[in-house]
Order: C-alpha cells, then structure tokens, then sequence
C-alpha cells in the first residue's frame, strides 16, 4: 500500500516553535506500534492520575479501551472506509478512522445528503489538555485530522460534510471548529453529543487563519 | 493511497441513464461520485454477507424485517 | 490523497485548540449504562469486567445463539447483553442479569458477580486469573479451538469453590 503524505505543521507547547509533521493518507503497522507500546502506558499513566484525583469513572476519556488494531481488521481493504493519521518527530500523534458510505445527514436543511462519518478520532494521551493532565505535547492535531476528514470527499460532492459523535470532554472543541451541536444522540445508548457541519461552516472552518 | 485514476467507459441503456441522473440529481453528486459511492457500498455490503451477515430492511411502523436478496 | 493545508491555518487550528480538549470521536466510546459503579475503579477492576464480557460472548457463541436469542432464552434485556458484550468496562450490569447468566451458564452465581464487578472479590488472585484467560478475539465465526481453550479456562476458574 502506498501512503500520501502531506505536510503540515503543529504548536509544539514547550517551546512555542512552529514544528514540521506528517498528514498520511492511512494508518499502516507503524502506527499501530506507537499505539501499542507509546500510547498504552501514556494512557494508563492519566488514567491512574485521574483516579487517584478521585474523577468519577464517567468523565474518564473513553478512547481508554479502545483497540486500534481491532479496529483496522473491521474496515481491511473496504473502500468506504479511510483511516488516516498525523505524525510528528517520528511518532504517531493523531489517528482516525472514517466511513464515507454509511451515514447519511441528520441535520434538517441537508438531511439525507451524504457526508463523511468519524467513526473514531483520537488523538495521543500526552498531547489532551485539560485538568489532571500535563500541558500538551502537540497543539493541531485535532483540527488538522477533522480537516482531512472535510475535504476526502470535497471534489466528489459531498461539499465537505461531516458527522461525528463526540466524547464528552471534546464537545468545546467540535464547537469552536463551527460544527453544529445536536446533542446527546437518544439513538445510542451511550447518549453522546452528535455534531455535523454544513457547506457553510465548512468554508468558515477552511477559511481560518490568514483567509486562505 | 496513491490516487493515479483509471478511466473506464461505460454504457448505459436509456432507462439506467436516466435512474442515474434522477439519483444524482437527488443526492446532489455527480454521475461518477454517485458510481464510485455505489461502488464502495456494494463492497461494503458483499463483505458482511460473505461473513454470513444478513440485510435487512425494517418497516419503520411494523418493525417487521424483511431480508434483502443479495447473491 | 494530497492534502494541502497552509503553514498559518495549522498555526491557527492550534491556536484555537488551546484549552479544548481535542481527546477524540466515536460511538463506541461511552457506555454509562443504567447504574452507577458499584466497586471504585481500578484498570484491574476494569479487566475483570472485560473478561466477563468476554465469557459471555465465548459462553453464548459457544452454544450457537446470537444474542437475541441468549436474551429470550436466559430472559434479559438485550440493551444491557449487548452492552456487556462490546466490553464497556464502565458499564456496571445488573445484579439479577448476572445471576440469570450464571444459570443459564451454569457457572458459579457468586464468582461471575464477582467477575462482572458488583462485589468485591474474596480472592483477587482469582480475578488474576480470569483476566488472564481472557482472550482479545473479535472473530464472529463458530468458536476455534484457541477461544475453545479460553472459555474451559474461564468456565474452569468460574466454577472453583472458594475454598482453595
């Protein structure tokens, strides 16, 4: 398989420089090892932090069971699915997994229209930000893999379209990207916020920064 | 994935053309948006009947299922 | 596919993330469930709680029924079956729904409620064990003779008397 890769640029916290990355066209076996020996003990490192700060169980970030190696063997060699990751000084920072078939619009002024799901975003522990928690290794990953996300389909006509469940700690985020919050989903028992985001934010979010 | 595009001519009878256009006009694609999409859900859907998945479609009222004939 | 993302919109997007938490996406990911946790957690409490939704899974596939049929069969509500089938170690199932699978099962009421989190284990060294049979197997097919060999064992430490 031959991966594109596209460059793009991250915050580094601790220094404030501006650093060079990789946006590539899929997740391949190396991303899979930084998830497995980086990832994990990252993981469970915050995950112990915020239990000893006595945070109940449901504000833990959920991605914590997640399996990144189960969830490629789902989607192998299915086109509707894409997977796509960031990487920055030779580690994976930001992995996700789309589907561009499945889902339909929900919101009613494109329902029914189609649009590129995020089945999962998750990007890696050292780069959260919120209490508990380290600064931040990282800043962009996030933004960069919802941009990827819009334009996979923008030439073909989805006019960027995108939906997304998100975990309850993300919510702000999605928000100030300009997707529209739905709420939680009484579809899923989980009851997750649904966000999706028109033409209209699409160009907004596209157009941030220096009006490019 | 490295996008080098193979082209393909394709023929289509009067009524196939014009159920293609009639989609495409609804869903607001193009006509090879439309075929690629299809294409990527007649994968999709082959794959999980070859796991020995079964599709269904359900009656929103009755919630009756009925199987989808896929060979 | 190539993208094309300019210097000062990375620079802006990781402006705009500073004290939002841009953790991730998906529907998978939560799971509350009906109740609360009964025990505090722990990533061994959390485990445990995986291995017994993986005896289910393996129990249940090992008999050839899907679990719609294990719902009607051991009478439970298929939400919460499903629920502790994808392995959702916050969701916290309910007492009675673990003492219906232990029947229908056939396994000790006592160590499955244990396993599941709902009391405190007499014998952690037990749940060690569980946990360690605990396959990671996300095949849909007829159970191979690796899961074979995962479920006696967990079926093989669910049964043992407290007495050991």
């Amino acid at each position: 398989m031959t991966v594109t890769i596209s460059p793009v640029v991250l915050r580094k916290v601790a220094t404030n420089e501006a650093i060079d990355a990789e946006l590539r066209d899929a997740i391949e076996q190396q991303q899979l090892f930084d998830w497995v020996l980086h990832w994990q003990p990252a993981l469970y490192e915050r995950l112990k932090a915020l239990a000893a700060a006595r945070v109940s169980p449901d504000n833990w970030p959920q991605s914590a069971h997640w399996n990144w190696v189960a969830k490629l063997n789902e989607i192998k060699d299915l086109l509707a699915h894409q997977t796509l990751c960031v990487v920055c000084e030779g580690m994976t920072q930001g992995l996700m997994r789309v589907d561009t078939v499945g889902k339909r619009c929900r919101l009613d002024s494109q329902k029914g229209l189609n649009l590129v799901y995020i089945d999962y975003l998750e990007v890696a522990p050292w780069n959260w930000d919120g209490p508990y928690f380290d600064p931040p290794r990282y800043r962009g990953i996030g933004t960069i893999l919802l941009r990827a996300a819009i334009e996979i389909r923008l030439a073909e006509g989805f006019k960027g379209r995108i939906g997304l469940h998100s975990l309850p700690q993300s919510t702000t985020f999605y928000e100030r990207c300009g997707l529209a919050n739905r709420g939680p989903d009484a579809a899923y028992q989980s009851r997750l916020p649904y966000f999706e985001m028109t033409p209209e934010q699409v160009q907004a979010f596209l157009n941030r920064g220096s009006g490019k | 994935m490295t996008t080098s595009k193979r082209t393909m001519t394709l023929n289509l009878t009067d009524a196939e053309m014009r159920v293609l256009e009639e989609l495409c006009s609804k869903k607001d694609l193009s006509k090879t948006s439309l075929l690629r999409q299809a294409l990527r859900l007649y994968q999709l859907v082959e794959a999980r009947i070859e796991k020995g998945d079964k599709l269904f479609f359900e009656d929103e009222k009755t919630k009756e299922k009925a199987e989808v004939m896929m060979l | 596919m190539k993208f094309y993302i300019s210097k000062e919109w990375c620079l802006t997007a990781a402006e705009l993330e500073a004290g939002a938490n841009t953790l991730g996406a998906g529907i998978l990911a939560m799971n509350p469930g009906p109740g609360e946790m009964a025990s505090a957690p722990s990533s061994e409490g959390d485990e445990a709680r995986i291995a017994f939704g993986q005896f289910v899974t393996l129990a249940r596939r090992q008999r050839r029924l899907a679990i719609e049929a294990l719902a009607k069969a051991a009478d439970l509500d298929i939400g919460e079956l499903l629920a502790i089938e994808q392995h959702d170690p916050h969701f916290a199932p309910e007492p009675r729904t673990v003492y219906q699978l232990a029947n229908f099962f056939g396994v000790s009421r006592a160590r499955l409620m244990e396993l599941a989190g709902l009391t405190r284990p007499k014998n952690t060294a037990f749940v060690e064990q569980a946990i360690k049979f605990a396959a990671r197997s996300a095949s849909v097919a007829e159970l191979n003779k690796e899961e074979q060999a995962v479920l006696e064992g967990l079926i093989k430490v669910l049964s043992e008397q407290d007495s050991r």
